[in-house]
Order: structure tokens, then sequence, then C-alpha cells
């Protein structure tokens, strides 16, 4: 039978070992370490794999390689080391580095910003470049098209003038030949009439034997004639 | 069935110390502190002028991160000043998880009670006196009442009140950040020494050989998955730090209701 | 645990302790087992209305998103508490 007793001195741990009388209980001192186990699990360990071997009698030291408290429980070395790195990790970010790489961050931003302005501006101008050089075509345009419109004008107007002489001549050589064929015509109706009246005047003396008055017969043989022509 | 021998929480966990006061958990924050601070300062020192890359830009895009995703959904333009602390946080705690996936170290620093605890005393330190720098001695009050309670209802719910904001947020962030690590590092644990047992097994070896890297597949798969989990718990322990914070620039609000929903 | 019960055992009597820690160690995975359900349920429950959301309202999907998580966080915690007591208790 094996009697184990651990004690703790800092963070060794001793435990003994030694073959007690089966008679004896040896409950006792074995449950009030695991109970400081248990409960105050900040400065004990669970004494892993130190039961000596059955015969081995006597004082075994051993060192324990792993064993710890609860996970639960922080351990304060961990706590200092884990809490130094991050204040130091903290304030270099805060002071050192965050602000310097904010700084280039917000300044390029603020370069593209601009670059992007600068482009707007840019386009902007070309646009209206662009308007202007619309505006001037539109105008040069303008201007051809009432030059156009002028010479059509002018050109409509010559052919106009043209026209209207070669009307006026075409005009004057009708008229001209009208009033030649009105006075032939007239020299013509007056022969005919006085070959009329003068056959009438002999057809009426040798009706009457008596020559007519040459006044009647020239209005009858107008009237006739007129009646004729109405007709 | 197999005899598998799974070790003690304490030696899955614990290291004999580098040397007196100083272990292994000590030396990742330590390391994570040095690296955060090294890729910030790399970063700053960086030409600003032209696109960034490499360093720079990782930098970059983690304050972005931040800036968009936890402080303007929860604090507004207003709690813009809180940057550098919550990115302090995410990193840091980043940092310190993500060694629970990379050789040599395999140890998640958060999957020990030691650093969330302090991590979260701090925040609770920062949003108190953040809500009596900005409420001065009102904040008390906004604390224990919501607007609108009932006078007969008044003790009930400042009772309720005080321990949801003073004892369970701070044991909330730290219980929620070091459980979900350590959880995931038994968890790795679980199926190493499985595959490991199976691989070296002398009992129905071709069985059990080949069929051990079945949980090494689930290994590699859970490996990946605590990249994510690393990742989520420190934005977790950042936004809420955020909420908190904000709820103590504002009193009580939308966001207090659903901050003090537990 | 193991150690205790061998020194308990050379002790060659059964103490309440003992009795104690065999309690504890036989519950300390339903503590855990029925802490998980709950929040289980929750989550599940909580990410399916956020994704129907999302899904609903495209637009507002970074606030929901952000919400979720916090929402996940509050949830999860129940969990994590009853992962802590097996911790606690189990060992």
């Amino acid at each position: 039978m094996l009697r184990a007793v651990v004690t703790q001195v800092g963070e060794a741990f001793t435990v003994h070992v030694s073959t007690v009388p089966p008679t004896t209980p040896p409950a006792q001192e074995t449950s009030t370490s695991e109970s400081e186990t248990v409960h105050d699990a900040n400065t004990t360990v669970n004494s892993d794999g130190v039961v000596a071997k059955d015969g081995e009698i006597g004082h075994t030291t051993k060192e324990l390689a792993a064993p710890g408290p609860n996970p639960i429980v922080p351990e304060v070395k961990e706590v200092i080391w884990g809490a130094g790195a991050f204040i130091v990790f903290a304030l270099i970010m805060r002071y050192l580095a965050f602000p310097k790489l904010k700084k280039g961050m917000d300044a390029r931003y603020s370069g593209i910003r601009s670059d992007h302005e600068q482009a707007d501006a840019t386009r902007l101008a070309a646009q209206s470049d662009v308007a202007e050089y619309q505006a001037q075509v539109a105008s040069a345009k303008a201007d051809a098209a009432a030059h156009l419109d002028q010479a059509r004008q002018e050109l409509e107007a010559k052919r106009t003038a043209r026209i209207a002489t070669a009307n006026a001549a075409i005009a004057e050589m009708r008229a001209a030949a009208t009033a030649e064929n009105d006075s032939a015509r007239a020299a013509v109706q007056s022969q005919i009439q006085g070959a009329v009246a003068e056959v009438s005047s002999s057809a009426i003396t040798l009706a009457i034997g008596k020559a007519p008055d040459a006044a009647v017969v020239s209005r009858v043989v107008d009237e006739v004639m007129s009646a004729g022509a109405a007709r | 069935m197999l005899g598998l021998d799974f070790p003690k929480i304490n030696e899955i966990l614990r290291w004999q110390d580098i040397f007196s006061s100083f272990n292994k958990i000590g030396l990742i924050a330590v390391l994570a502190a040095v690296i955060g601070s090294a890729i910030f300062l790399l970063a700053g020192s960086k030409d600003h002028t032209v696109a960034p890359k490499g360093i720079r830009n990782l930098a970059e895009i983690i304050v972005e991160f931040i800036e968009e995703s936890v402080v303007m959904q929860t604090m507004g333009k207003k709690g813009l000043k809180w940057t550098p602390f919550l990115l302090s946080l995410f990193v840091f705690i980043y940092l310190c998880n993500v060694p629970g996936i990379i050789p040599l170290f395999q140890m998640p620093a958060t999957a020990r009670i030691a650093i969330p605890l302090f991590l979260s005393l701090l925040v609770w330190i920062v949003f108190i006196g953040t809500g009596l720098k900005h409420q001065k001695g009102a904040y008390f009050g906004h604390l224990l009442w919501p607007p609108g309670v009932p006078v007969a209802l008044k003790p009930l719910v400042g009772l309720i009140e005080f321990f949801s904001t003073i004892i369970v947020r701070p044991l909330s962030l730290t219980v929620r950040l070091f459980a979900n690590m350590l959880a995931g590092h038994i968890l790795l644990v679980t199926f190493a020494l499985l595959s490991e047992a199976m691989f070296q097994a002398k009992t129905f070896q071709p069985f059990l050989n080949i069929g051990g890297i079945l949980p090494f597949f689930m290994l590699v798969f859970l490996t990946g998955f605590e990249v994510l989990v690393g990742f989520l718990q420190a934005y977790i322990f950042a936004i809420l730090t955020a909420v908190y914070i904000g709820t103590s620039i504002e009193g009580h609000g939308d966001e207090a209701d659903m901050a003090q929903a537990h | 645990m193991e150690a205790m019960s061998h020194l308990v055992n050379a002790a060659g009597t059964s103490t309440p302790t003992e009795l104690k820690a065999q309690a504890a160690a036989s519950s300390a995975g339903f503590a855990y087992g029925l802490a998980a359900i709950g929040p289980g349920i929750g989550i599940g429950y909580l990410v399916g209305k956020s994704v129907e959301a999302m899904a609903r309202q495209p637009e507002a999907a970074g606030m929901v998103r952000t919400t979720m998580f916090l929402g996940i966080a509050f949830t999860e915690a129940l969990a994590l508490i009853g992962f802590v007591v097996f911790i606690l208790i189990g060992l």
C-alpha cells in the first residue's frame, strides 16, 4: 500500500511516497491535498505521474514539465506579458504607425480626388472648346448659306431681268406685227369695202337705173360687213 | 476501442517556461506586437503617392476594413477617432490567434485566458471611461435604466442592466474569444492524435493505417477552418468593442438595445 | 484527474471527493452537449433569416451581415459558457 504526501515549496512540488501498513486509513492527507488542487488552482498543480512505482520506497522529488492550474485561471506572467505587448503595440499604432499611414492614405485620396476634379475641369474646358468650335462652324455655315442665297438671288434677278427684256422685245415685235397685220387687214377691208360698194352701187344702178347715194351704199356695206364680221 | 490516450488538458495548453516568468504565450504575444508594429511601420514608410502594393496594400486593406465594417457600421462618422484602438485590438488578436495553425507554434495565445481577460478588462475600462467622459454622471443612469422604463420596474431593470453591462459584457468578451480558440485547438489536437494513432496502429493494420487518412483530411479541413475562426473572432471582438464604446458615447439607442440583448 | 485518482486509489478508499470527481467527469460531456442545443438552433435560425433578408434586399447586405455577426456572437456566448463549464467540471 502506498501513501503519498504532496507538499509545495514555491513552484516546486515534492511528493513523498512511502509504504504504510494497510491497516491505517491514509485518506486524510491525500484528500486535503486534493481539495487544495481543486479549489486553490492558482498555486497548486496536479501531480501527474509522480506516484512512485511499486517497491520504490522513500523520497522522490520531481520537477514537472507541463502541469498547471485549471485553464480557466489566468496565469500572472501571461497576463503581464500579454498586457505589456498589447499596450506597447497599441501605443505604437496610435502615435507612430497609424497617423503616418492614415496621412499617406488621406493625401493620396485627396490627390486622387483633386486629379478627378482636374480631369473634370479639363473635360469641361474641352467641352466648351468643342461648343465654341461648333458655334464657329455653324456661323461659317450660315455665312456660306447667306452667300449662296445672295448669289442665287442675284442670279435670279439677272435671269428675271433678262427674261423681262426678252419678253419686252417679243411683245414689241408681236405688237409691231399685230399693228402691221391690223393695218394690212384695215387696208384690205377698205379695199374690199370700196370694191363691194362699187359692185353694189353698180348692181343697184343696173337694177333700178339710178345711181344710189354713195353715202347710203357705203353705210349699208359697212353695216353688212360689220354684221358679217360680228357673226 | 482504439485505446486512444488523450492527454490531459494542461498538457496540450502549457509548455515548459522558456525562462522563468516567460513562456510560449508571452513569446507569441510579444511576437504579435512586434510583427504588427513592423507591418504598419513598414507600410507607413512606403511611398504613399503611388498606388499601394505589397505590405502597404495589406495595411491599407486592414485599415479600410476596420473603418468600413467596424467603425462606420456601429459608431458612424464620429467614431473614426477610435480606429487606431480597434485596429490594434483586431491586429493583435488576429496575430495571437494565427499561431494556432502555424507549424512549430501550434498554439493560439488566446487559447489561454490571460490575454482575452486582459483585453476585455481594458475594453471594459475604456467603455466605462468613455461613458463617464461623454455623459458625466448621467452615464450610470443611462446605463441602468433605458428610457421609458416604468418606475415600478426600475429596481429589477436596473439590476439586470447592471449585471449585463458591468459583469456579463467583459466576461462574455473574454469567454467568447478564449473558448472559441481553445475549442479549435482541442479539435486540432484530437484529430492530429487520432490520425497518428491510426497510422501507427498495430492491430487491424490494413484497415486502420489506410483509414487514418480520413481524420487527417479532417485535420487539414479544420486547419483551414481555424484561419477563418481566428479572423472572425478578432473581427467580433473589435466590433463588440465598437458597439460598447458607441453605446457609451450615445447613451441608449437601437444599438444599445441590440448590444444588451443577452 | 488521473493523478488524483492515482492518489485516491493509493489510499484505497472511496472518499466523497472522489465520488464528486467521478460524477463531474461523467456529467462534463452532458454539460457541453446540452448547452450547445439552444445556441445551435438559435444560430441556424438567425443566419437563415439574415440570408433571407440579404436576398430580399441585397443593398442592405452589409448592415444585415454586421448585425448577423453581432447576433451570432451573443448567441454563441451561451454555448461557449457551456464549454467553459465543461472544462471547469471535467478537470
